[in-house]
């Protein structure tokens, strides 16, 4: 079942046209892969996907609703979950407190509730901790739960990010370059996790540079170039078409400078 | 473990002296100045949550603190209402005047916001000085009735300490409450990354306009009980030297922090009454400090940013105590 039905998005900066005409499904239960040189529109297109930005036009169904024109929030509530190329945590927290906040998508804002310690607080609160320590067990980070996030090497941070992100309870999780400057033993447990993920029901996008990792774990792949879908199949497909190695080779350049 | 005991044994200490306090001191006078450094107190607990916590910078508190002044003068003198009346409508006052605050808050940030509170501020003190049938404009507001709580006049020095004492400790709790559960860790996280937050479906507008509301809130109440202790109020009280003084306080307390922002609101009220304070203190220091009052305000908050950006409380290592609420 697609799970995420992107249509006709375009999205444009002044005169350029970062995101043309983009269509593509995600199903449900699977990795799908956003691949491309720099520049090819990723992660604008991320941020439309997640109300970070809202696309000039086209739509963004996601399990049968509309997500072009709801904020950040809305979108998370609806299960779209994302993480950021530059990492988001909350340096002053610790990794558990990260990961609590992101249960504030499933929670209200409780403002006189806290301020009256009254138990719905105090249990909604407990919920949230169990729920960062068994997010934390899940990705195999526990031993991190009580280091400020600002004391945490980079590989720790990227995964804190995307407990945070699951602690949201997403039906699908948009992962925004999740192995950039991470060595081979960080990417190793981030292979693991994201099937970890996977086979715990979420379904996963991701945009990725780095191209052992995604030919692995993707059952999918979507490939950017300029704004374009040039694109889209199995990795094995994709490894052999002329038009991706073209692009990646910086071939199709030279046609319109 | 005797770090822990301590940690705990502390904030008792600090109530029972706090509450002890007028048993020792019996100097009229000395009591008005602690009694006023509570009434700043409760400002800053208000500046701690908005500033230490959520991150928002506020140079207009003043305005608030007048605010509650004047609604409470007006209620109990003109209107002759009782003066628990005034006081909860300066509160509710104030905490309009911080829902309009907030409003550009949810769009400009750092020094912009900076600036947007800094002409709410100056906006409000113009507003005093004008306002004369209300206000009194620049001649100022006399003839305010201490507080009272039914047939319950709060007249002498000790008892108006206590009461305000008594309101900073109401307010510090619901804080603590505040800061200790969800909506603290969704303020700090908006102070940590704005799409962070966003992105882990904290509600930022709600967050940032709840806070404004409650910072000012405090601060109209601090403002309705300066009017009281005081009996009179003028326009040249709520000016930005003021909001700045309370910046000052909670920027020296420190983020993410309760204590600090108090204690450093005592310590800096004191400075300013150093002459009461040490007895011995010959007339010429006295006054070079207080006419260098904002210098030394200004070099501490540089010192504290260049070698302890996390104020006070970062100073005596606050870090391990929380996180434990669960």
């Amino acid at each position: 079942m697609s799970l995420l039905q992107v249509r006709k998005v375009t999205k444009r900066f002044g005169g350029l046209t970062a995101v043309d005409d983009v269509s593509f499904d995600v199903f449900e239960g699977t990795i799908k892969a956003l691949i491309g040189p720099n520049g090819a529109g990723k992660s604008t297109l991320f941020n439309a996907l997640t109300g970070f930005d809202r696309p000039d036009s086209g739509s963004v169904v996601f399990a049968g609703a509309e997500l072009v024109g709801r904020r950040p929030r809305d979108t998370v509530r609806a299960g779209v979950a994302r993480t950021f190329q530059n990492t988001q945590l909350f340096d002053e927290l610790t990794a558990g407190e990260n990961v609590m906040v992101g249960r504030q998508a499933r929670q209200r804002r409780g403002f006189t509730a806290a301020m009256l310690r009254l138990p719905s607080a105090l249990a909604e609160d407990r919920d949230a901790h169990d729920e960062a320590g068994r997010l934390l067990r899940l990705i195999g980070i526990e031993e991190w739960v009580d280091v400020p996030a600002a004391d945490l090497p980079a590989g720790i941070r990227r995964l804190v990010e995307i407990a945070r992100a699951l602690a949201t309870g997403p039906r699908l999780l948009l992962l925004d370059e999740p192995a950039a400057g991470l060595n081979a033993t960080d990417s190793r447990e981030l292979v693991q996790t994201l099937y970890r993920v996977r086979d715990a029901g979420i379904t996963v996008v991701v945009v990725e540079h780095h191209m052992g990792l995604v030919m692995e774990v993707s059952d999918e792949i979507v490939v950017l170039d300029r704004g374009r879908k040039i694109a889209e199949g199995p990795p094995r497909l994709i490894q052999k078409d002329p038009a991706v190695i073209a692009a990646y080779l910086g071939e199709g350049g030279d046609d319109d400078g | 473990m005797g770090g822990r005991t301590l940690r705990a044994l502390a904030p008792l200490a600090a109530v029972v002296a706090v509450a002890l306090l007028p048993l020792v001191v019996t100097d009229r006078f000395l009591l008005k100045v602690f009694t006023f450094a509570g009434i700043n107190a409760l400002v800053v607990v208000g500046l701690a949550l908005l500033f230490g916590h959520a991150g928002q910078v506020s140079l207009g508190h003043a305005a608030f603190v007048g605010l509650g002044a004047y609604a409470s003068a007006y209620c109990t003198v003109r209107l002759g209402w009782p003066w628990p009346v005034g006081f909860a409508v300066a509160g509710a006052l104030a905490a309009l005047g911080g829902l309009v605050l907030a409003m550009p808050s949810l769009r400009l940030k750092g020094h912009y916001l900076a600036m947007a509170t800094l002409g709410f501020g100056e906006l409000m003190a113009l507003t005093f000085q004008e306002a004369e049938p209300v206000t009194g404009g620049v001649d100022g507001f006399g003839g305010i009735p201490f507080p009272s709580l039914g047939p319950l006049e709060v007249g002498d020095a000790a008892t108006l300490y206590w009461l305000v004492w008594a309101v900073v400790g109401v307010a510090l709790l619901a804080a603590y409450n505040v800061t200790s559960l969800r909506p603290g860790r969704a303020m700090r996280a908006l102070h940590g990354s704005e799409p962070g937050a966003q992105a882990s479906g904290v509600d930022v507008v709600g967050i940032k306009v709840r806070t404004f509301v409650v910072s000012a809130l405090l601060a109209g109440l601090a403002g309705a009980l300066y009017a009281g202790v005081v009996g009179f109020i003028s326009p040249s009280v709520f000016t930005l030297t003021a909001s700045i003084t309370f910046l000052a306080m909670a920027v020296l307390g420190g983020t993410g922090s309760l204590a600090g922002p108090i204690v450093a609101a005592v310590v800096l009220t004191l400075v300013q009454y150093i002459d009461a304070l040490i007895p011995g203190l010959p007339q010429e220091a006295a006054q070079t400090i207080q006419s260098y009052r904002e210098d030394i305000y200004g070099l501490a908050i540089v010192l504290v940013v260049i070698f302890a950006p996390r104020g006070i409380a970062g100073l005596w290592g606050r870090r391990g105590g929380r996180g434990e609420a669960a």
